[in-house]
């Protein structure tokens, strides 16, 4: 029985210090990241390695800013975010609700369409689609980059899957009152879906955040360019101020990473809720 | 009466969102084909080339070797995803693990960060004087590692990095699997005196096989779509030791400028995809005959 348990406090001791040093791996590009941008641009790469900054630089957050465009494509990501992200939820709950709670002809052929759009990532259908927004005359306009941006195919079968979960006798109930099928939409079956909106916000929010691609295509103006664009794209004249460029990955990160740390459930169970009805 | 108003409403819940996705999804993925027939750099008219840009296409060295690298990456890249996050899964869910929250928060925080920034900090540790180098690899081993400047290395370089971005995240699903798998089950091995390895390959594996399907099917669909990773880190270099399809498709059609050929290239990157989910559907429906 001692021996047991000695051999079991063991194992404990061990288990902890292997998790402890991975999750120090984990972390550790990303501390690298921050302590990088405090750095001057000789030391962000000399021998010997420093990992704090032997001088700490302040201005390279100043710097980023100051250049111009980088608050400018700041101020573009959070408006390709937030209208994406109304885009997105207004469709993906109305559609969702529609074909969970309804019955009509040709749903089920609308629910296969939606569904088979899961095979066409942006990636796959790059070149076609900036054919069709140039058509359109929406290359360079915050449209052309938002719309492709804010249809998730899978939000809707989120937000079905949620709906179809929702009892029937609840909306009946105000349809017999008088409700007209709006007004349910919009004061009842809205407000009991706020955790699963959250979800989707949350879910999509960090795939418009995060998409370099389509912006990077579709945005050739420099005043249009996204974050995700002005940093892969960031390069000095004669060398790359590294420090800059690392200060502008992280106040990329910053806002996700906070709101990580203050929702992190809300993350790790919207994950673990995707791959469940995934 | 009431009951078809009440049908007809659903129309107008569904149509608008049916209309987008047609004419922004649907629409573009037909008119890949169409737009494969052509010759053309976006500014002059569309010359009719027939099935040309096929048979350019199948000649082309530099494709076909980016099909195979991305093949590569996909297969190899999800391979050890699953093995990583279910190593990760079953280290964090251990019941004698303190604050398993707070470390599954911490394995996590890789997913949530941004792609090109992630790839703009890896670039530069991977530089000969980056840390990897010259702060672990020359003062133990006393040699550097030409990350990205290898050209048998640096895919292996930027699937560490997708390895890095993606495992805290079917970790995740991992964990949701497990948490899923009654006590009793364990409680009754150990009473028989099964050891730990016992239980994991005669309970845990087998009832988590839907988990595994379901992190494969996911992840391939992810990483066989990686585009920031390779264009930030390795701009697809050395000498295209890493351009992936995606970045074969960016290139030729906003490079060179030809919109045919890039679509055509497209075309086989989207069979390339339903070929993998034919197979995944197979596993899904082996599974349900058992």
């Amino acid at each position: 029985m001692n021996i047991y348990r000695t051999k079991k406090t063991v194992g404990t001791i061990i288990l902890h210090l292997v998790v402890a040093f991975i999750g120090l791996i984990m972390l550790f590009p990303f501390i690298w990241m921050i302590l990088g941008s405090f750095k001057y641009n000789k030391d962000v790469l000399s021998i010997p390695v420093n990992l704090l900054p032997p001088e700490w630089n302040f201005a390279s957050y100043k710097n980023a800013f100051a250049a111009g465009p980088f608050g400018r494509y700041y101020l573009n990501s959070v408006i390709v975010l937030v209208f994406a992200l109304v885009i997105n939820v207004v469709t993906c709950t109305t559609s969702g609700y529609g074909l969970a709670k309804f019955k009509f002809k040709g749903r089920d052929f609308f629910f296969t369409l939606i569904l088979s759009t899961l095979m066409i990532p942006i990636q796959t259908i790059v070149v076609p689609l900036f054919v069709l927004i140039s058509k359109m005359k929406l290359v360079n306009t915050y449209a052309g980059i938002i719309i492709p941006l804010s249809l998730s195919g899978f939000g809707v079968f989120l937000m079905r899957q949620f709906f179809y979960s929702v009892p029937d006798e609840l909306l009946e109930a105000a349809r017999i009152d008088g409700a007209g099928e709006f007004y349910i939409f919009r004061k009842i079956s809205i407000p009991i879906s706020t955790v699963a909106i959250i979800s989707l916000t949350i879910f999509h929010s960090q795939y418009v955040w995060k998409n370099l691609l389509w912006p990077l295509v579709v945005a050739t103006k420099t005043n249009l360019r996204t974050l995700t664009v002005g940093i892969s794209l960031f390069s000095g004249v004669f060398f790359t101020p590294y420090p800059e460029q690392l200060a502008m990955s992280v106040s990329a990160c910053i806002p996700i990473v906070v709101l990580f740390i203050f929702l992190s459930k809300y993350f790790i169970r919207g994950t673990a809720m995707t791959g469940i009805k995934g | 009466m009431k009951k078809n108003s009440h049908s007809r409403a659903g129309y107008f819940f569904v149509v608008p969102t049916v209309i987008l996705f047609c004419v922004f999804l649907i629409f573009p993925m037909l008119n890949s084909f169409r737009l494969s027939l052509y010759s053309w750099n976006i500014m002059e008219p569309m010359k009719w080339v027939g099935l040309d840009n096929f048979k350019t296409l199948f000649q082309d060295k530099e494709f076909l070797a980016s099909w195979g690298r991305t093949l590569q990456f996909t297969l190899t890249s999800v391979v050890l995803l699953l093995i990583v996050s279910f190593i990760f899964a079953l280290m964090l869910d251990s019941r004698s693990l303190k604050s398993r929250n707070l470390f599954q928060a911490v394995y996590f925080i890789p997913v949530v960060l941004v792609t090109p920034a992630v790839g703009v900090v890896w670039k530069l540790m991977f530089q000969t004087t980056g840390i990897l180098n010259a702060g672990i690899f020359a003062p133990i081993f006393g040699a550097t590692v030409p990350w990205l400047e290898s050209q048998n290395i640096a895919l292996y370089s930027i699937m560490l990095v997708q390895l890095w971005i993606s495992s805290g995240y079917y970790m995740v699903m991992f964990i949701a699997g497990l948490q899923g798998i009654p006590e009793e089950y364990y409680e009754s091995a150990v009473i028989d005196g099964a050891s730990w390895f016992r239980r994991l390959f005669s309970i845990t594996i087998p009832l988590l096989k839907p988990v595994f399907l379901l992190v494969f099917v996911t992840s391939v669909l992810f990483v066989f779509g990686q585009f920031a990773l390779p264009y930030t880190i390795s701009q697809g270099g050395p000498n295209y030791a890493t351009e992936l399809m995606t970045l074969f498709i960016y290139r030729n059609a906003f490079k060179y400028l030809k919109v045919g050929y890039a679509s055509t290239a497209s075309i086989f990157y989207f069979l390339t995809m339903i070929v993998f989910s034919i197979i995944q559907i197979r596993l899904f429906s082996d599974k349900k005959k058992r």
